[in-house]
């Protein structure tokens, strides 16, 4: 087993995938060391899919090349693979054979034996239901059944697109705590995901994506570790052009009647004093843990509401009120 | 590596639906259709259906409804992978996607196998009731070896086309469409055209795919007491006398158009992604 940290189980270099008309993947660089839980977050159309796809060697990179366990010919990346288990998108299996058989099938290209099949049935609590039909499992069900897949083997990397979509908060937590477990046992994990409450509470590193490349890369320890000021005011806009304009702001959003801001000194006490110099009183003023949905709304700009009447600010004030930390 | 995806490739057989829907299909089909040469011998004192002679009708052109039911078969089996995902699931947990076309291409020979020996066995019982056996004639021999090994190579032509068009549409209706389309005029309306159009090209445009495969398919090459009685009806009844051509040049020409349609796929099936 792998330490962690100790050696990068994936790296690449500016990999590039190019449709006709799209850029899917735009020079990206990132490396996962053995033992992390590694969220790999982005919008829809990012290019999460794009970049899994061309780890598993399902899509062909038009520039850049990325290594797997430390080696990249054809050669080390197809015995590399043998070290993996991953899904990709939806479960993809065949509808008519039972999640048995389904597993004999994956259980074959694996060298896994039959004891190994019936292991990770029981693993994911499928295992009284094993007879059945994959046509006739349930999404939740199928979701289970793909991990199962990706389990057999014990393999040292495990990639997961979106394991948890389409389940209700049971299964949610059901897939969590799988995963929590193979991380326990020194696996690591790659793991797509638009459920950033889940990958804050399941990993222990991010890298979000957007239009193809890497904006953000940091430990979840780091993202949350920052706090950030939370305040409101009679006038959120008014709040937010007000803080916008005080030196110590990095950045400033407004959310509905809530403004947020990060400070370079934490100082919260002088910010109020600054503020009501200027004639706006605050309701409320605290100190808040910033979450990793945070982060991603400012890295990707997703889900973000514009602060109000900002074309009437300055340019420097605009420029940071809409910055990226 | 390519034996446990044999298995696996058997398994999936096995398990589907579409085999024994299609099986069930051929088998229904070639009882109607030795039923009926069965009834036409009780009818004709010059019509005889006991082996060996039977041979002639039961591996007669009826054979290739056999093919095309394999044909059916190989763009199910394949094809769907692609719907299903299947196909990129397999590279993903582990195998090459040579392996995988490669795997895919051992299915043939075992699904070209199944309908012919089908056809056999449904043909051959029937045939083999009437058969007086202590008469001590072997009720099968050389020739019909030699049919068998000609047609099993047609089959397996018939079916190398599908796995070569299901790996470049990879989807089962559009890949089923485009298959019968070749087979049923897509083929004739190519060479007649390209023949129209360039008149040195004709002589090669005989050796179409499917033209070529069904040159293999034609139980009188391989019987020259069949093909002797052949003439000789014809003449009694003013009919055209059956020509046969060498076998050399279209068992060959066979042989490579498999090899050809296999490597062409193959290039398809790698060059793009999953």
């Amino acid at each position: 087993m792998t330490e962690p940290g100790d050696s990068p189980v994936i790296q690449t270099f500016d990999l590039r995938k190019r449709y006709r008309k799209t850029t899917a993947v735009d020079g990206i660089s990132f490396r996962v060391d053995a033992g992390q839980v590694f969220g790999f977050l982005g919008p829809n159309g990012a290019g999460k899919t794009t970049t899994i796809g061309l780890l598993l060697g399902i899509i062909s990179p038009t520039a850049g090349r990325f290594e797997l366990f430390g080696g990249s010919s054809a050669r080390d990346l197809h015995s590399a693979r043998r070290r993996m288990g991953a899904t990709l998108e939806t479960p993809n299996f065949y509808p008519y054979l039972s999640g048995r058989d389904n597993l004999r099938i994956v259980a074959g290209v694996k060298h896994r034996d039959r004891a190994e099949i019936e292991r990770v049935l029981d693993l994911v609590g499928l295992g009284r239901r094993a007879k059945q039909k994959f046509k006739a499992y349930s999404l939740g069900m199928k979701q289970r059944l793909a991990l199962a897949a990706t389990m057999l083997g014990d393999p040292e990397l495990i990639i997961l697109d979106e394991p948890a979509n389409g389940l209700d908060p049971e299964g949610m937590r059901e897939i969590r705590e799988i995963i929590r477990g193979l991380a326990e046992r020194g696996k690591t994990i790659f793991l797509s995901s638009h459920m950033l409450w889940e990958v804050e509470r399941t990993c222990t590193h991010v890298a979000i994506i957007q239009n193809g490349r890497i904006v953000r890369q940091q430990s979840v320890a780091d993202v949350t570790s920052h706090g950030v000021a939370g305040l409101r005011a009679a006038d959120p806009a008014a709040l937010a052009a007000a803080v916008a304009e005080y030196p110590a702001a990095r950045w400033v959003r407004q959310r509905g009647d809530r403004v947020v801001a990060e400070l370079e000194d934490g100082d919260l006490a002088a910010l109020n004093a600054w503020l009501a110099r200027r004639g706006v009183h605050l309701s409320y003023l605290a100190l808040e843990a910033r979450s990793l949905e945070d982060v991603f709304m400012e890295a990707t700009g997703v889900g973000e509401s514009a602060p109000a009447a900002t074309d009437a600010l300055p340019g420097n004030v605009r420029h940071r009120l809409g910055e990226v930390p | 590596m390519i034996l446990r995806a044999l298995r696996a490739e058997m398994l999936k057989l096995w398990k589907r639906p579409a085999t024994w829907v299609t099986v069930g299909l051929f088998t229904l089909i070639t009882f109607a259709d030795v039923l009926d040469d069965y009834r036409d011998a009780l009818k004709d004192p010059e019509v005889s259906f006991f082996l060996p002679e039977a041979w002639s009708r039961i591996l007669g052109e009826e054979v290739m409804i056999g093919f095309i039911f394999a044909s059916v078969l190989v763009i199910l089996l394949v094809a769907a992978e692609f719907s299903w995902r299947t196909a990129r699931q397999n590279v993903i947990d582990g195998l090459s996607k040579t392996q995988w076309y490669w795997a895919k291409v051992l299915l043939l020979p075992v699904v070209a196998a199944l309908f012919l020996v089908l056809r056999v066995v449904v043909g051959g019982s029937f045939a083999l009731a009437g058969t007086d056996l202590s008469s001590g004639r072997a009720v099968m021999g050389g020739p019909q070896f030699a049919a068998l090994g000609g047609m099993y190579l047609t089959g397996l032509g018939y079916a190398c086309l599908a796995l070569f068009v299901s790996a470049a549409v990879r989807s089962s209706g559009p890949a089923m469409a485009v298959w019968f389309a070749w087979f049923a005029f897509g083929e004739r309306l190519l060479v007649g055209g390209l023949g129209s159009l360039f008149q040195g090209l004709r002589p090669a445009l005989k050796w179409a795919p499917v033209s070529t495969f069904n040159r293999l398919n034609d139980y009188l090459r391989y019987d020259p007491e069949a093909l002797r009685q052949a003439v000789e009806w014809a003449t009694r009844h003013d009919r055209p006398v059956p020509q046969v051509e060498a076998l050399g040049p279209a068992v060959a020409g066979t042989a490579l158009w498999i090899a050809a349609l296999l490597l062409t796929g193959w290039w398809s099936y790698r060059r793009r992604d999953l």
